[in-house]
C-alpha cells in the first residue's frame, strides 16, 4: 500500500525498478556478492578492526584492564627483544633469494626440455604439499646428531667429530631452519616460473636461435623480461613470508628456543603465554606496516631495475636499426 | 479464529511448562523420600539377608564411603553402573577390564561398564549437565559451588580425611565430593641400577650432593646423568617450576602468598635453598656437561625407553611419569622416584596433590549410587590401581610401593581470596610465567649455561622483571 501511494506521488517506483533490467542486475549482483562479502567482513575485516582496537588496551583474552593509548606501540619500540627478533628475518630473506634463484634455474632447465621432466617437477613440488608441522618433525629427525644428515655426510667422507650440531650451535641453527623453508617452497616457486615460461611464444626462441643467440642470451633477453611479473610476485611473497616466518622455529626448535625466536614467535608467546593481548596486537599492526613498507620498497626497486633493462633493450634495438639502415645505405 | 489459535497455543505452552515443572519437582521429592522405600525394595527383591547390612544405611540418610565394609555389605546388590574416565591407555591394554573382573569376584551382581574418552576434560564438561552420563566419572574442572548439583557426597571431609589423602580437594560445605584415583608427588625420577653402578650409595639430599652424584654417573657409567627433555618444552617450565614453593623453601605459604610480595625471590640464600638453588641445579648440570649431548633434539617418547634401559640417570618429572617409564622396557624395577635434592635445615619436602577424582552422579538411581560407592571404594582401597600407576597413595590403608622416606609431604596453601589472580597478573606482567607455560625461561637457562652466560646474570634479569612487574601492578613488597 505504501508502495502504491509512493507511485502516485513520484514517477519512480521501487517495484517497477526491481523488475527492470537494471534492477534485476543489481539484485543479482547483490545476492551473489553478499555472502562472500559477509564472510570477508565477518572473518577478516571485523576481526582486524577488533585487533586494531585491542592494540590500544591493556588486556588479556577475557579481561580488559583499561585504555592505555599508544603505550603498547611505544613498548614495541622500547623492548629490545621485538626488533632483535626482526633481524632473524634477514636469514629468511637470504634464504628467499637463494630459493628464487634455485627455482628460476631449475625452471629454465625444465623449460629447455629435460627427460622425465614432469617426474622431477613432481618430486620438487611435492614438499610444498606436506603440512608445515609434519615438515618440522621430519627435519627435527633430519638434523638430530647422528641421524639422517650426519649419516649422509659421513657416507661422503665427513667425520662425525667435525660436523657441527645443526640445531644446537647458535651460529648455524638459523641457517638450518632456513634450509627447511627453502626446501619446502622452492618447488612451488619453480612451478609458477615454469608456468609463466611456457606462456612465452616458442617462435621467439627459434628466431633468437636463428639470430645466433645462445641459451643464456635467450634467457636474459626473452625469458626473464617475459616473466618479470611472476618473478616480482614471487619475490614479494617470499620476503613477506620471511618477515612472518613461524613454523620452522616453532616446531623444530620447540617454540623458538636457542636464539631462533622470530618476530611471529615472540608475538605468539606474548599473546598466548604471557597473555598480553594488547601488546601482541600492537606488534601485529607494526609488522603489518613493516610488510607494507617492504612491499612498496620492492615495487619501487623493481620499477627502477626493469626500467633500466628496458631502456637498454630499446637502446640496443635502436642501435641495431641504425646499423641496419647504415648497412643498407652503404649497399 | 486467530484469537482462538493463539489461545490454544498459549494453553498448550502453559500446560507443557507445568508438566515439566511437575516432572522436575516430582523427581526431586521422589529421590528424597524414596530413599528408605527404595532401600527396602532392594532388600526384599534380590535378597533377604541384606536387611542386617542395611541397618547402618538406614540410620544415616544415605550411605557413606566410610560406612561401607567391602566384601561384606551389599554383596547381593544387583545393579549396572557406568564409569567414564580418561585413561584410554588402560582401556586399550585391558587393565580396566581386568580390574572390573576382579571387582566382580567380590560383587558378581554389579555390572560395570567403562568408557575411556580421549579428550576427556572437554567431553566430560559437555556431558556433565545432561545428567545421564553414567554413574561414576572423573570430576572435570567445575566450580566447587556446583559440586552438590552434580555429585554425591562421600561423607564429611573430616571423616574422609581419616581414610584418604587429599579429601579436601573437592569439598563444598565440609562435604567431600571427589576421591582421587592416584596422587602426584613432585620429585625426581631416577634409574636405581645406574645409581648403583655409579657407586652412589645414598640418595643426594642437597644440590651439591646431587651435582656430585651426576658427575659420578658421568665418570663411572655410559648413561646420560640428567636428561633435560629440553625439546619437549613443557618438561622444562612445567616440571622445574613445579618444585617452587614448599620443596625449595620449606614454607607452604611461599608460592601462593609470599612469592609475589618478595623483593628478591631469586637471590642466593647461600645454603642451597630457594628458587636460586633450584634453577642452579639445571644450570650447573648443563654447564658441567652432565646433560645430553645435544639438548635441541631430545625426544620425549624416546626418553622413556632410555631411562628404562639405563641410558639415563635422572629426569625431573612428576610421579605420574613413573608408570610410563616402567612400562617402556624390560626393567621396570630399575625405575625409582626420589625427593628433590633440596634440604631445608636438614629436611626434605615434597608437594603432592590428587590426579583426577572419582565423582558419583547425584541423579543416579539409589541402587546405582550404592553400587557406584562400592565400586569407588573398591577401586581406591582394593584394586591396587593407584599403585599400578606408580602414584602417590590415595588410600591411607591400602598397600603402596611408593616410598618417600624421611620426607615431609606438604601442600602449597592457596592464595588469599583478595589475591586470587595476583600470581597470574605477576606472571603476565613479568612474562616469566611460573607454573603457567613459562617454558621459554627455563629453556633459556639451558641455552645460556651452554653458551657460558653466568647464572647470576640470568637471576638478575628475572629479579629485574619481577620487580618491574611489582611496581607496575602496585604490589607492596613485604619480604
Amino acid at each position: 500500500m505504501a508502495a502504491t501511494t509512493a507511485q502516485s506521488k513520484t514517477p519512480f517506483s521501487l517495484a517497477k525498478w526491481f523488475k527492470s533490467r537494471k534492477g534485476q542486475q543489481a539484485i543479482v549482483i547483490i545476492t551473489f556478492s553478499i555472502i562472500p562479502l559477509a564472510l570477508l567482513f565477518v572473518f577478516t575485516y571485523y576481526p582486524f578492526a577488533e585487533m586494531f582496537k585491542f592494540s590500544f588496551y591493556d588486556r588479556n583474552y577475557t579481561k580488559v584492564r583499561g585504555f592505555v593509548g599508544l603505550k603498547n606501540y611505544i613498548d614495541v619500540f622500547k623492548r629490545d627483544d621485538c626488533f632483535r627478533a626482526l633481524w632473524l628475518s634477514l636469514y629468511y630473506m637470504g634464504g628467499a633469494v637463494v630459493q628464487l634463484a634455485l627455482a628460476l634455474y631449475l625452471a629454465t632447465i625444465f623449460c629447455f626440455g629435460v627427460k622425465g621432466g614432469n617426474f622431477f617437477k613432481g618430486c620438487m613440488f611435492f614438499p610444498y604439499l606436506i603440512n608445515g608441522i609434519a615438515i618440522g618433525f621430519i627435519f627435527k629427525f633430519f638434523y638430530t646428531r647422528g641421524f639422517v644428515l650426519d649419516t649422509v655426510l659421513q657416507w661422503i667422507g665427513f667425520d662425525l667429530e667435525n660436523l657441527p650440531y645443526w640445531l644446537r650451535d647458535t651460529r648455524i641453527n638459523n641457517f638450518s631452519l632456513v634450509g627447511t623453508s627453502v626446501w619446502k617452497y622452492f618447488g612451488q616457486n619453480m612451478v609458477l616460473f615454469v608456468g609463466a615460461m611456457m606462456s612465452v611464444d616458442s617462435s621467439l626462441y627459434e628466431a633468437a636461435e636463428l639470430d645466433g643467440a645462445n641459451k643464456w642470451q635467450q634467457f636474459k633477453y626473452i625469458m626473464l623480461p617475459s616473466i618479470k611479473t611472476i618473478v616480482m610476485l614471487n619475490l614479494i611473497m617470499s620476503i613477506t613470508g620471511s618477515l612472518s616466518a613461524f613454523e620452522p622455529p616453532f616446531v623444530i626448535m620447540s617454540g623458538g628456543g636457542n636464539g631462533t625466536a622470530t618476530y611471529f614467535i615472540k608475538m605468539h608467546e606474548i599473546a598466548h603465554t604471557s597473555q598480553k593481548v594488547g601488546l601482541a596486537s600492537a606488534m601485529a599492526i607494526v609488522l603489518l606496516l613493516i610488510i607494507f613498507a617492504a612491499t612498496i620498497l620492492q615495487k619501487l626497486f623493481f620499477k627502477y631495475v626493469f626500467k633500466n633493462a628496458e631502456d637498454e633493450d630499446t637502446g640496443a634495438a635502436a642501435r641495431r636499426d641504425k646499423k641496419l639502415a647504415k648497412g643498407k645505405g652503404a649497399a | 479464529m486467530k484469537f482462538r489459535k493463539t489461545l490454544a497455543l498459549g494453553m498448550a505452552a502453559v500446560m507443557t511448562m507445568s508438566l515439566t515443572a511437575c516432572g522436575g519437582s516430582s523427581d526431586n521429592s521422589a529421590s528424597s523420600n524414596n530413599a528408605s522405600t527404595n532401600n527396602a525394595s532392594t532388600n526384599n527383591a534380590p535378597s533377604d539377608n541384606a536387611s542386617t547390612n542395611n541397618a547402618g544405611a538406614d540410620t544415616t540418610d544415605a550411605v557413606t564411603y566410610a560406612s561401607i565394609k567391602l566384601g561384606e555389605d551389599y554383596t547381593d546388590l544387583i545393579a549396572s553402573i557406568k564409569f567414564m574416565h580418561h585413561k584410554t591407555d588402560r582401556e586399550e591394554d585391558g587393565t580396566m577390564a581386568r580390574l572390573v573382573e576382579e571387582f566382580n569376584k567380590v560383587y558378581p551382581n554389579i555390572a560395570v561398564q567403562t568408557e575411556g574418552i580421549t579428550d576427556y576434560a572437554e567431553t566430560a564438561l559437555l556431558r556433565l549437565p545432561t545428567g545421564d552420563w553414567g554413574d561414576i566419572m572423573f570430576i572435570p574442572a567445575i566450580d566447587m559451588v556446583d559440586l552438590p548439583d552434580y555429585f554425591l557426597p562421600y561423607g564429611s571431609v573430616s571423616e574422609m580425611s581419616e581414610l584418604i589423602n587429599f579429601a579436601d580437594q573437592w569439598k563444598f560445605e565440609d562435604n567431600c565430593y571427589g576421591i582421587g584415583y592416584m596422587g602426584n608427588a613432585q620429585g625426581l625420577l631416577y634409574n636405581k641400577k645406574v645409581f648403583a653402578d655409579a657407586g652412589i650409595t645414598e640418595l643426594p639430599k642437597t644440590p651439591d650432593d646431587f651435582i656430585a652424584a651426576l658427575q659420578q654417573i658421568k665418570d663411572n657409567t655410559d648413561a646420560i646423568p640428567l636428561y633435560t627433555n629440553y625439546a619437549a618444552g613443557w618438561t622444562m617450565g612445567g616440571q622445574w617450576d613445579a618444585m617452587l614453593g614448599a620443596i625449595t623453601t620449606g614454607d607452604e605459604e611461599w608460592l601462593n602468598r609470599k612469592f609475589t610480595h618478595t623483593a628478591e625471590p631469586f637471590k642466593d640464600n647461600g645454603d642451597g635453598t630457594g628458587a636460586y638453588a633450584l634453577y642452579k641445579i639445571l644450570y650447573d648440570a648443563v654447564a658441567n656437561g652432565l646433560t645430553e649431548d645435544d639438548y635441541t633434539t631430545t625426544d620425549w617418547e624416546g626418553c622413556k625407553g632410555m631411562i628404562n634401559r639405563g641410558e639415563i640417570g635422572t629426569m625431573v618429572l612428576g610421579s605420574w611419569a613413573i608408570a610410563q617409564m616402567k612400562e617402556a622396557g624390560d626393567n621396570p624395577d630399575d625405575i625409582g622416584y626420589m625427593p628433590f635434592p633440596i634440604s631445608i635445615n636438614g629436611k626434605q619436602y615434597a608437594t603432592a596433590g590428587p590426579d583426577y577424582s572419582f565423582g558419583i552422579n547425584v541423579k543416579a538411581s539409589d541402587e546405582n549410587k550404592i553400587a557406584a560407592m562400592i565400586f569407588v571404594k573398591w577401586m581406591v582401597e582394593e584394586s591396587g590401581w593407584c599403585d599400578l600407576e606408580g602414584g602417590y597413595p590415595i588410600s591411607k590403608t591400602a598397600p603402596t610401593s611408593f616410598v618417600f622416606d624421611g620426607v615431609n609431604i606438604v601442600e602449597n596453601v592457596s592464595a588469599i581470596d583478595d589475591e586470587a589472580d595476583l600470581m597470574n597478573r605477576m606472571n603476565s606482567e613479568s612474562e616469566l610465567n611460573f607454573n603457567a607455560g613459562g617454558d621459554a625461561k627455563v629453556m633459556a637457562i639451558v641455552e645460556k649455561a651452554a653458551a657460558g652466560v653466568p647464572f647470576e646474570d640470568i637471576m638478575a634479569e628475572w629479579t629485574q622483571k619481577w620487580n618491574d612487574a611489582q611496581s607496575s601492578l602496585g604490589v607492596d613488597v613485604q619480604y
